[in-house]
């Protein structure tokens, strides 16, 4: 499965979870098989710098990713109801570097 | 057709309360339609204590997708300027509601034919019309409301005017919400006068100035600037603005408990307390409203 991780600067296992899911700079994301980490790749979130629509925006980059999950410390309404809407699982996580946030969803299961 | 916009900028400056007592006062003469556009938060009704009627839907379009038809292409995400529309995996679009606002680009972009986007509508808010008496004075009160939880107060906003103009034959006055918002703009567009009722505080004085700027914008050709709670500061700083903006100060109402009174009472003050300081100087303005008009 792939999980994002809305993150505060130029993503990777080291940067930390960002507060805002629409507008964060980056998302880590994390492909992950048996429990084990396997592939991470940082790509730039189209509604960093949007007018307008961000999280929407957001969420289909997470979509195109074929994202399965994602992490940030907050989403907004309409975010939530767009990935509610196409089904991608959402975990609220604060003041955590990306590697602690996997970790907890990893020994969650 | 005279129209008359009761604006201000700042929330809470009276407007309300003066375009009711103007309305009441000119419609001794005249016959009058008025208009509260204030589509968030109306409340015209309520200082008149009137029971709503005539509700009329507001509709905005809302595209529905046909599945069977679309042929996966993504056209109607992109055109889509508000982004409300979500392309999933299989690139089949998903609408988000909240984010709609019903410009049906979507469904001139579809390129499939029959097009896979269908023309549905979701109601938004609710228009009413209400007949006001007191006494032998009467006048049309046309309402918008705005359904709690939506977003979009412009398609409310405009067919509460579009009603308030079927109805009126001799005086519109419009009553607009706070702000300089494309809301307010269209209610105060074609206005023959618009009064800008402000009172002499930072918030005041700050949201005077971009009233009279929006007026000016617009092409307003007379503005009057009303100064509300005229007493409780110094009024220089709002006739330094007005002056600015070639608008003379053409009322100065006072701070006074008798509002209080009138509200209590859910009736105009201008009827229930005619001799008050405050009627006295809403009067003098329905005299000078009326020399224009």
């Amino acid at each position: 499965m792939k999980i994002a991780f809305a993150s505060s600067s130029k993503g990777g296992l080291d940067d930390k979870v960002s507060d805002q899911f629409g507008r964060c700079p980056t998302f880590t994301i994390v492909t992950v098989e048996n429990g084990k980490t396997v592939n991470v790749v940082a790509v730039e979130n189209p509604g960093h710098k949007a007018v307008s629509g961000a999280g929407i925006k957001a969420v289909q980059k997470l979509i195109d990713e074929g994202v399965d999950a994602v992490v940030a410390g907050n989403f907004g309404p309409n975010a939530e109801a767009a990935l509610y809407e196409v089904g991608i699982k959402v975990y609220v996580m604060k003041d955590l570097t990306i590697k602690e946030a996997l970790d907890r969803i990893l020994s969650e299961k | 057709m005279v129209k008359i916009a009761v604006t201000g900028g700042k929330g809470g400056t009276g407007k309300s309360t003066l375009a009711v007592n103007l309305a009441f006062l000119l419609a001794e003469q005249r016959d009058l339609v008025l208009a509260d556009l204030d589509v968030e938060a109306p409340n015209d009704h309520i200082l008149l204590s009137v029971e709503l009627e005539g509700r009329e839907e507001v509709r905005i379009m809302t595209p529905i997708f046909n599945l069977k038809t679309c042929i996966r292409c993504g056209v109607c995400a992109y055109a889509c300027p508000d982004s409300a529309i979500l392309l999933t995996k299989t690139k089949l679009p998903v609408l988000i509601p909240t984010m709609c606002s019903g410009c049906r680009a979507c469904y001139f972009a579809c390129p499939t034919r029959p097009k896979a986007v269908i023309e549905g509508y979701r109601v938004v808010g609710y228009t009413y019309e209400t007949k006001v008496t007191f006494g032998n004075v009467g006048f049309v009160l046309v309402t918008g409301v705005l359904i709690e939880g939506e977003e979009r107060t412009y398609p409310v906003t405009l067919a509460t005017l579009r009603r308030a103009q079927r109805k009126v034959r001799d005086v519109l006055i419009v009553d607009t919400s706070a702000g300089t918002s494309n809301s307010v703009a269209a209610s105060l567009e074609n206005s023959d006068l618009i009064l800008a009722v402000t009172e002499p505080t930072p918030l005041g004085i700050h949201d005077l100035e971009m009233i009279l700027r929006l007026s000016r914008e617009i092409g307003a050709d007379r503005v009057w600037v009303i100064i509300n709670r005229s007493t409780i500061a110094p009024n220089e700083p709002v006739i330094k603005i007005a002056e600015k903006y070639e608008a003379p100060i053409i009322a100065k109402v006072p701070y006074s408990k008798e509002i209080v009174e009138s509200y209590v009472r859910g009736k105009p003050l201008v009827l229930i307390n005619p001799a008050s300081t405050v009627s006295k100087s809403i009067r003098d303005l329905a005299r000078k409203v009326t020399e224009v008009i």
